[in-house]
């Protein structure tokens, strides 16, 4: 876990660190409400946790490869022996 | 009210698998076909990690499927399907992947280098001065652009890119994590990589990605 | 039990974005949430957590059911909206910012020499308002007096919106 530099405040440079571990509820719950009152008072870093999600949207919209046509084939043939047996 | 969505959540998830797991072995084609075109994105991602070339990655999969298809009668539902698919997949990326297989060396996962900060240090206030480690100057707000911008044609391929120059191992977590939807669980489980280190991985992966967007949205 | 929460104008949490019912003629709607050891229930605010989690509007709420405390904030399974502090409207929040701008000058002038560096935020620093420089003026008292200062000049801040809000 990462070490901060103070129990009562974290800077900017930290939260572009934690994001991640933020997003997977990973924070202790001590450095998730530091993390929570910066991005409350910082309107960068409120900015900067925005662009990490639109980021995530984003590459949840990439296209998935289809499966080739051949492979599709050799692969039903196979399962067709195998129900065979 | 969260444990009990999660709770329902995987019954029925479960319940899904074992009906797929009887049409299989009924002999269902449709099943069949529509299990290896869901989790083909996955298994090319998985591939990748341990295999470099597109030829040699689609082999693997293949074979790895007639593996799954020699086995499926004696697979007993310990893990759930997928985790059962992929730890073939990854078997056989590295037994049949030759001359090209690699273990990953995970375990050489070092703290993050210099080049490896989410953002250059530059961007923030220096060691020492008033206010060390906040902006320099705030990034972009992108809540005030339009979504069709944002998550258009143009921003997906911009992020399909950048994952394409990614290290293996970060662009493995990142496509099962957020393309394929795996789980964190599901990752690790396949990798044989902790929490931790997946999460890490994940991090630096989506970070470069946002650099990524950073560049074409802010020009 | 009493607290405090501030949420966005249109009601939501600004950070789960969950929507409040508001009061309308008498309390709003109990909402449930387990707490869970980490994270989650229903947040909120002693008075003395409020100069941390300053947001535009502000709300008394009834917490009900577990309610565990933490560092700087409540954990409640069960609250609701009770009424909305309509004195924390845009005028004191910016009595607040002005009055926290003023405590960060004083600081940064209460030592020779002043903390000039320090001090070139906070003007600047006005536009984004209260939460900003409420955060401003106690990083300069730690700079100055250390940890404990942080805490004190945050404590000052309570006792300012308690006054100002008149409240308990």
């Amino acid at each position: 876990m990462t070490e901060l530099h103070s129990h009562d405040h974290i800077t900017c440079q930290e939260v572009v660190e934690l994001v991640t571990d933020y997003f997977e509820g990973a924070l202790p719950a001590d450095q998730a409400d530091l993390f929570e009152q910066h991005i409350n008072f910082c309107e960068g870093c409120d900015w900067y946790v925005d662009q990490m999600r639109t980021t995530v949207a984003a590459v949840g919209r990439v296209e998935e490869e289809d499966v080739p046509d051949e492979m599709r084939e050799r692969l039903l043939t196979a399962f067709r022996d195998w129900k065979r047996k | 009210m969260a444990q009990v969505q999660e709770d329902q959540q995987s019954s029925a998830a479960a319940a899904e698998e074992a009906e797929l797991l009887a049409r299989l072995r009924a002999g269902d084609e449709r099943a069949f076909e529509s299990l290896v075109e869901s989790y083909h994105g996955t298994m090319l991602a998985v591939a990748r990690n341990y295999v470099k070339t597109r030829d040699v990655t689609e082999e693997v999969v293949q074979e790895a499927w007639l593996g799954v298809l020699k086995g499926l009668d004696r697979f007993e539902g310990r893990s759930s399907l997928k985790t059962w698919v992929l730890k073939i997949l990854v078997n056989t990326a590295l037994t049949r992947g030759g001359r090209e297989a690699r273990s990953v060396p995970f375990s050489s996962l070092g703290p993050a280098g210099e080049d490896e900060s989410a953002v250059e240090p530059e961007r923030f206030r220096p060691p020492g001065e008033a206010f060390a480690g906040h902006w320099n100057a705030y990034p972009g707000d992108w809540s005030s652009r339009p979504e069709e911008g944002l998550l258009g044609r143009e921003t997906i391929d911009v992020a399909k890119a950048a994952i394409e120059t990614l290290p293996e191992a970060q662009r493995t977590v990142i496509a099962m994590r957020d393309i394929a939807g795996c789980s964190a669980e599901e990752v690790c489980e396949t990798l044989d990589v902790s929490e931790g280190n997946q999460r890490v991985l994940l991090h630096r992966a989506r970070s470069q990605v946002r650099a990524a967007l950073e560049r074409h949205l802010d020009d | 039990m009493i607290a405090y929460k501030f949420l966005r104008p249109d009601g939501t949490s600004p950070f789960t974005g969950f929507r409040w019912q508001l009061p309308n003629g008498g309390p709003g709607r109990w909402v449930d949430a387990p707490v869970e050891p980490c994270r989650s229930g229903i947040h909120a605010c002693r008075v003395s957590d409020l100069p941390f989690w300053i947001g535009r509007t502000l709300w008394e709420v009834e917490l009900d059911g577990e309610i565990v405390e933490h560092r700087s904030k409540l954990a409640a399974s069960r609250g609701r909206l009770l009424r909305q502090i309509e004195a924390w409207a845009d005028d004191l929040r910016d009595e607040y910012t002005r009055m926290c701008a003023n405590r960060a000058h004083e600081l940064v002038n209460s030592i020779s020499p002043p903390l000039t560096a320090w001090d070139a935020v906070v003007e600047p620093s006005i536009p984004e308002g209260p939460a900003l420089l409420g955060f401003v003026a106690a990083r300069i008292a730690e700079e100055i007096s250390g940890p404990e200062a942080y805490h004190e000049e945050r404590a000052r801040q309570t006792a300012w919106l308690t006054e100002r809000l008149e409240l308990d």
